[in-house]
């Protein structure tokens, strides 16, 4: 089913019709030019998903708790576990908008920009065909904290990881490119995937089998890439670029596009033709009289500036050809054998394209000759139509994609990541998966997120916004229930539980043992060794929470429910020797502090329960744990068992 | 303690995934088309699961000189200096250095034919285990989860798939299928213990306790909403714990073996985990690859591979063997093969590039035919002179070996069948 764009008009005479007909003592919504707050959003998504939820009769479940609401919207916003201080503090507080308030603070603090930086960093080297490409992903993840942070628009962010260029480390926005070894094909396809949510990459190779797309549209997209590249740089260790190839590095490739030029360059006798002779004495001195001779030459429309970079191209690069190279370029050319090569034979003549790497202009292979390069194919946005001629710069190209994938024209670029962080912080998206959305998908509560998109893009696209509308709306804030019988009944009726991502789990294990991240090392996880130490020497490579990730890491854009615990991961948290030190009820842990501190086991009880879990224990869970340490028979020794046992339920690392 | 399956994802909790499936457009089309095609091919599935075939992969990690392996050519220019010997299969000559080897060439087929086109380390690994290229799109799983997928036998304590040696090669995990068949990966300095993190480090009967009162107290979350979150993770826990618990653990104890055997695959971390692999398929695992580094000899290639060849001969040589001893060779494949081969060219420093277009793989047991040769190349090593082999027919062949059909679709996140094997045929002179 295909939407059309809304435009930001529509959805406001909608919030101000909906207004009009509603129940008199309700609100009335401003309409504003700027787009609205985030409580008055949240306020109309609630308005309108609680209508659907009673038109299908599903019952909705109750606003969660003040612990509850603390521990989740912590957890998504900052990826922190709040303390117990912040637990018993929250629980005193009395003001009635203290959600609110607390939603502005941790949107405000620094962590939530970590946080998502983190989400982005999974989603976009989860999927990387290149390990190296790891190689910046601290760099990156940095840079996207601050452009969250700063409230920087999505459509400036991805403008800049579309465009950009240069030492992969110095320029981190080069993450997707480099993730995907800078191949037009591999580039167009996460690109797609990520910023609008839409697979075209089966479109690489055939006609998309259960979608609308067609190998063309997948290519003329990918027509917008072919002029970036990877480099390795040589410095003691490995460094890697991202460029541009505007001209083919090969002289062969200038000579073919420019042969007017090419035989300018060599031609002694002024023939128009070049001998070979003529090719083996090297190009005439170029010098002063350039300019002259470009202004003479110059064929309509061209650039002079542009050939004037070509003239430093050819002067660079057309010194004396290799003896096999002039013979080459003879056998394949002259093809009227007078030994004489013109315009018409340069331009003729074909040696196989490089068409994997740095080739200037995209080809489509076909598929009945693999070998072959196939055709070229010419830059077209497949969802507004938008071209591009042939031949622009690679910069060019790239300003124009990153122009049709954020333009508000583009209803799904703004629905993709809307859908994602609405998905990431409610467990169920609009569009599951998230990364499979489009046309021909069908959204759930279509018109709550378009509600959402057209404000999100009113207010500057600023991601701060986003998260702070969807923590404001009370979809958010229900409690957990179990799933719903049917798989027919709409989401939303109430939270979902849902596992918490490697980053938070391991910012919660610090936390609780009261140690800091590089305090959190030791033979925890058997994942970096040390050759590839020695091959990659990036520090984080060896850290805690990259060892970590190595084994709790999961892909951000698969569904929460496919995700699933596995054993390497019990085991670690079972059986961890340093897990185990620091759970001590001896030395300097935080266990030993509490029972040193609460002599009364119910007192230490709470307290355990309020650093681990971030809540009260119930009355059952002080019987079970009381009755316990009265088998037990070892205080220190219960105390462990408990904290373990804490760690190790589903709850500690799910989201409540 | 019997009733532990290593991979149960049909007894998890998945309303949620079916329901979203369902209810999504059209790739609910696709996934309810696999599921029955899934039960369809259930019953057969059993009976497979019960043949208990296996498969080891040696993969020699940096792409193994053709030469100074098994398609040496002495006398040559490209040859170099490595010379060629006679193996208990006539007619059959390999190079100097695999001596063992060579006394067991009658049980293993060699196909110097072997063709690709990628000649990139990471990327060809990728192929070499998927079968496919890299595409930032899918996770290719590898064809030893597909293996273990369609074979594994799912109420074993132990896991399916195991990788032994060295993280890095590309693609040797589960992809898409999921953490059910993610390979159990054992480090190269570790093999030969209980792997990290198994062994109940407050004794088993303290253990046991602690297990107790964490099944109590979970009860509050699942009461509060959080059943499904608390039923699979219990269902992991329980499954661990049995792990944990386990005799089967001593599977991983290589001091369990004979000073004699030891000594017979050689003391090196490759020998240990040819050892260790030829337990782990005894025990019933049955996908287990072992990586050995080095192989990537831009310079010096004849003293490098002699050294290498000092390490991998006996192991290899010492399997097949054992596997023979041990009734376990005509139900378990072993391949020996690595990413791409090495240039005919011998370098100024005397080392050979990247090569993928002819290159060397081994097959033994399995119900291959030893003692042959598939394919053959130039005199000058600089190409195929006929049978080509390329990597889907070669897992065409491994699927025949196991009898796993390579058509088998397995569907991707987003509803899109990727067949086991894509394309290719299998090598049909190998199956005598």
């Amino acid at each position: 089913m295909r939407r059309p764009c809304v435009h930001v008009g529509f959805v406001f005479v909608q919030v101000a019709l909906f207004a009009i007909f509603s129940v008199a003592d309700e609100p009335q919504v401003p309409v504003s030019a700027k787009g609205l707050s985030p409580k008055e959003v949240a306020l109309e998504i609630d308005r309108q998903i609680l209508a659907e939820l009673q038109k299908a009769a599903v019952q909705v479940a109750q606003t969660c708790s003040d612990e509850d609401f603390l521990r989740r919207v912590t957890l998504d916003i900052t990826g922190q576990l709040p303390s117990p201080q912040d637990v018993i503090a929250f629980r005193q507080n009395t003001d009635s908008k203290k959600r609110d308030v607390l939603i502005d603070k941790l949107v405000d603090s620094s962590e939530f920009g970590l946080n998502w930086a983190r989400y982005w960093r999974d989603v976009i080297y989860f999927r990387a065909t290149e390990q190296r490409s790891r190689f910046n992903q601290e760099e990156f993840t940095a840079w996207m904290a601050v452009q969250w942070n700063q409230g920087t628009g999505w459509n400036s962010t991805v403008t800049a990881m579309l465009t950009a260029s240069g030492n992969v480390e110095e320029h981190p926005e080069t993450a997707l490119i480099f993730a995907q070894g800078a191949i037009a094909e591999d580039v167009t396809a996460e690109a797609c995937r990520v910023f609008l949510g839409i697979q075209l990459q089966c479109a690489n190779c055939h006609d998309h089998p259960s979608d609308i797309w067609k190998r063309e549209q997948f290519h003329q997209l990918a027509a917008y890439f072919p002029r970036i590249t990877e480099r390795r740089v040589m410095k003691g260790t490995p460094e890697y670029e991202i460029v541009s190839v505007n001209t083919e590095n090969k002289q062969g490739d200038f000579m073919r596009d420019n042969p007017e030029m090419f035989i300018r360059a060599f031609d002694r006798d002024n023939d128009q033709k070049l001998s070979m002779k003529e090719l083996e004495a090297g190009p005439k001195r170029i010098g002063r009289r350039i300019p002259a001779t470009l202004k003479d030459g110059k064929s309509e429309g061209d650039n002079v500036e542009m050939q004037n970079e070509g003239m430093k191209e050819a002067k660079a690069s057309a010194g004396r050809l290799p003896a096999k190279a002039i013979e080459r370029l003879f056998a394949f050319g002259d093809t009227n054998k007078d030994e004489l090569l013109t315009v018409e034979e340069i331009k003729a003549a074909q040696p196989p394209v490089n068409r994997r790497r740095g080739s200037t202009e995209h080809h489509m292979v076909d598929l009945k000759h693999p070998d072959s390069p196939g055709a070229i194919v010419d830059p077209k946005f497949f969802v507004s139509g938008e071209t591009l001629p042939r031949g622009q710069s690679d910069e060019e190209r790239r300003m124009a994609v990153a122009k049709s994938f954020t333009s508000p024209e583009n209803p799904w670029f703004a629905r993709a990541i809307v859908n994602r962080v609405w998905a990431e912080m409610l467990g169920e998206g609009f569009y599951m998966p998230v990364d499979d959305i489009g046309p021909t998908r069908e959204a759930r509560y279509p018109a709550v997120l378009d509600l959402i998109c057209q404000n999100f893009v009113a207010n500057g696209l600023n991601p701060k916004w986003l998260v702070r509308t969807i923590a404001n709306t009370e979809a958010y804030q229900r409690k957990i229930q179990s799933r719903p019988a049917s798989e027919n009944d709409l989401p939303f009726a109430s939270a979902t539980p849902v596992p918490l991502r490697s980053d938070v789990v391991f910012n919660s294990l610090a936390q609780v043992f009261g140690v800091t991240e590089a305090e959190m090392n030791g033979r925890t996880v058997k994942a970096g060794d040390k050759k590839e130490a020695k091959d990659k020497p990036r520090a984080f490579l060896q850290s805690p929470r990259f060892l970590f990730d190595a084994l709790f890491g999961i892909d951000p854009s698969i569904p929460k429910d496919d995700v699933m615990g596995n054993i390497p991961q019990s085991l670690m948290m079972m059986n961890s020797r340093v897990f185990r030190a620091r759970m001590s009820a001896r030395g300097n842990t935080q266990l030993s502090r509490i029972l040193g501190e609460h002599k009364d086991n119910r007192d230490a009880l709470r307290e355990l329960h309020l650093l681990v879990l971030a809540r009260e224990p119930s009355t059952e869970e002080i019987k079970i744990c009381s009755d316990y340490i009265a088998e037990v028979k070892d205080r220190p020794e219960a105390f462990e068992d408990m904290m373990w046992s804490l760690l190790n339920s589903s709850e500690f690392i799910s989201r409540r | 303690m019997t009733e532990f399956s290593w991979h149960e994802n049909v007894a998890f909790d998945r309303q949620s995934v079916s329901r979203r499936r369902f209810l999504y457009g059209a790739s609910a089309v696709a996934a309810a088309g696999a599921v029955n095609f899934r039960d369809v091919m259930s019953v057969r599935a059993d009976e497979l699961r019960k043949q208990g075939r296996a498969m080891i992969l040696l993969f020699m990690q940096g792409g193994p000189s053709q030469f100074e392996t098994f398609d040496p050519k002495p006398g040559t220019e490209n040859g170099g200096p490595t010379t060629a010997i006679s193996t208990t299969a006539p007619g059959i000559h390999i190079a100097e250095g695999w001596e063992k080897t060579a006394q067991q060439m009658k049980d293993i087929a060699i196909i110097r034919s072997m063709t690709t086109k990628e000649g990139e380390h990471l990327r060809a690994a990728y192929q070499m285990h998927t079968g496919y290229i890299p595409s930032g799109s899918v996770k290719h799983p590898s064809l030893g989860s597909c293996i273990a997928k369609e074979l594994a036998i799912t109420d074993r304590e132990l896991p399916s798939v195991v990788t032994i040696g060295d993280r890095g090669a590309n693609g040797s995990g589960a992809g898409f299928l999921g953490v059910d068949y993610e390979p159990f990966q054992i480090s190269g300095r570790n093999v030969g213990a209980v792997p990290d993190n198994v062994g109940p480090i407050v004794g088993e009967k303290r253990f046991t306790r602690r297990q107790g009162l964490l099944d109590k107290l979970e009860g509050e979350f699942a009461a509060r909403g959080g059943d499904t979150v608390v039923n699979n993770h219990r269902r992991i826990y329980d499954k661990s714990a049995k792990l944990v618990l386990s005799p089967m653990t001593k599977t991983f104890d290589l001091s369990l073996e004979t000073a004699e055997t030891k000594e017979r695959y050689g003391n090196s971390e490759f020998g240990k985990g040819c050892l260790l692999a030829r337990r782990l398929i005894e025990a019933g695992v049955t996908f287990v690859e072992v990586r050995m580094n080095g192989w990537d000899s831009h310079q010096d290639v004849f003293d490098g591979v002699k050294g290498l060849a000092g390490k991998c001969d006996p192991a290899l040589s010492a399997l097949i063997a054992d596997l023979k001893d041990r009734g376990l060779f005509d139900k378990t494949l072993v391949m020996w093969t690595g990413e791409f081969g090495r240039t005919p060219k011998i370098n100024p420093r005397t080392g050979r590039d990247h090569w993928p277009r002819n290159f060397n793989a081994l097959l033994a047991g399995g119900g291959i035919q030893g003692g042959q040769v598939i394919g053959e190349t130039a005199k000058d090593g600089m190409g195929i002179v006929n049978d080509p082999v390329n990597i889907p027919d070669l897992f065409s062949t491994i699927c025949k070996s196991l009898d796993v059909n390579p058509a088998k679709e397995n569907m991707s996140p987003i509803g899109r069948p990727l067949k086991i094997v894509d394309g290719g045929k299998p090598v049909t002179k190998l199956f005598g």
